[in-house]
């Protein structure tokens, strides 16, 4: 009944072949250069036209906003909506399962030691389909006032970044991906660097690992790093407990200091995480850290 | 000259669609869908290859243009295969008003509306099918449901004007002689 030249389905065989390429792509972790080159060739096109638009639709938006509330009644939705979110959030933390009101302790002392202003979420997923990503997902979103690029961490510490936040849902890179790279900070000795998901070229297999950039700081197992923090807190906030150095590489020749983090969070157990919508007011240094053990007590 | 018109007002369509639709504070959710329309209009008065390649350049221009919230490719795929399918099911059976014979407007949006929720419940299994956390029962049957009456509503505006264009420029060459086409293939 539908006809078609052989010609004709092969083009369109090619142009949905195409179609999946892109979409397989575009869908694994990473930058790919292919979809980020279409990307930027978009903006190239969207930025002038939006730009241009932008001066239309300026007036035009007052105006609308200006129909749709006078300036007392704005301010006074902002207030009740905030009122809203807060008793929203008291809510929603009292209906928590009893089973996970210890974690929520544990994440609101953290983030009330770290002055931290978090919204709570629970991780609804943690395996994605290939398993090529460490990603999770949260049962909060934009409604919630997360954004992309904001801390996600647990009662523990950190556990990763918002890389794509939905309306009710939002996506956490694992610190333990693999393209996530965490700023870092030993305890004590304030040296930075940086801490990478999985095992870095050269060193050892390991959940994280970090690179020191100072070659001569003293560090040695059993300390503990918290993260450096980001310009304005985005994505990464600074003082939370990443882990714990686990060992210590060194490798002559190498520019940087390699040891492998134990991490703070059991991210095989990941369940109550915060977003931190809001970091401190100051860095909180190290005293977000829970009190170092005794090492006698060890013995 | 009618393909360079129809490749201008397409281009126009994506633009605007990007820039002003999607701008356009929706409370409720979806807007209406220009590209898909204008994607109709073309695969109503061309053959199916063209469609396809129509629908899919359309597609992809709206995949890579801002906001990037979903992979790139998705919504090329759905709008090829729709535009495809349409354009088949035109030469075929007649869908918009028989092979050969002048479209008619009110049969052009009827193709639009029927075509957005297609669409949209297409883009919707891709995502299910690539574990789209959005997809839900509710959201699709309440996204599909305003795009469609959206669409339809303002789809013409974008449908008519390259309807009409493609309709006068072709009166003066062949296109809308379309011989049979052949049986043979796969």
């Amino acid at each position: 009944m539908l006809r078609d030249s052989s010609r004709s389905r092969v083009l369109f065989a090619v142009l949905v072949a195409a179609a999946l390429v892109l979409m397989v792509l575009d869908s694994r972790p990473g930058n790919d250069a292919v979809t980020s080159l279409a990307r930027a060739g978009g903006e190239i096109a969207f930025v002038p036209a939006s730009a241009g638009v932008g001066v239309f639709a300026e007036p035009a938006g007052r105006f609308y906003d200006g129909l749709r509330k006078s300036h007392e009644s704005a301010a006074r939705i902002a207030e009740l909506e905030t009122a809203n979110a807060e008793l929203r959030a008291e809510l929603d933390s009292t209906r928590i399962d009893e089973h996970r009101s210890e974690q929520l302790d544990e994440l609101l002392h953290l983030s009330g030691l770290g002055g931290y202003e978090i919204v709570p979420a629970q991780s609804v997923t943690r395996t994605t389909a290939h398993g090529y990503a460490h990603t999770a997902t949260l049962d909060a979103g934009t409604e919630s006032g997360i954004r992309k690029d904001m801390t996600v961490l647990n009662g523990s510490g950190l556990v990763g970044r918002i890389v794509e936040a939905g309306p009710r849902t939002s996506t956490v890179k694992l610190a333990t991906d693999v393209n996530s790279s965490v700023g870092a900070r030993l305890e004590g000795t304030r040296k930075i660097g940086s801490i990478t998901g999985g095992s870095v070229l050269g060193g050892p297999e390991a959940d994280m690992t970090l690179e020191l950039f100072d070659m001569e700081a003293p560090i040695e197992k059993g300390d503990r790093v918290v993260t450096l923090g980001s310009h304005e807190g985005a994505p990464f906030v600074p003082g939370v407990p990443i882990g714990t150095v686990d060992d210590v590489q060194v490798a002559p020749g190498a520019l940087s200091r390699i040891a492998r983090i134990t991490p703070a969070v059991d991210f095989a157990a990941l369940d109550m995480v915060g977003v931190v919508v809001k970091g401190p007011a100051e860095d909180p240094r190290d005293s977000v850290l829970p009190p170092k053990p005794d090492p006698k007590g060890d013995q | 000259m009618r393909a360079l018109v129809t490749l201008f007002l397409v281009t126009v369509t994506v633009l605007v669609q990007a820039t002003v639709v999607n701008r356009l504070p929706f409370e409720w959710g979806p807007g209406p869908d220009l590209v898909l329309a204008a994607v109709v209009a073309v695969a109503l008065t061309t053959g199916p290859a063209a469609a396809a390649a129509c629908g899919f350049a359309a597609g992809l221009a709206m995949d890579v243009l801002p906001p990037a919230e979903h992979p790139m490719g998705r919504y090329t795929l759905v709008l090829c295969v729709a535009a495809y399918l349409i354009s088949l099911l035109h030469s075929n059976a007649g869908l918009g008003g028989g092979s050969g014979a002048r479209v008619s407007r009110w049969a052009a949006v009827g193709v639009t509306a029927v075509a957005s929720v297609g669409v949209g419940l297409g883009y919707a299994l891709v995502g299910m099918i690539m574990g789209d956390a959005h997809i839900t029962v509710s959201a699709v049957a309440s996204n599909v449901g305003i795009g469609t009456l959206l669409t339809t509503l303002f789809g013409p505006l974008a449908l008519l004007p390259i309807l009409w264009a493609r309709t006068l420029l072709a009166e003066d060459e062949y296109a809308t002689i379309q011989g049979p086409t052949s049986v043979g293939g796969w």
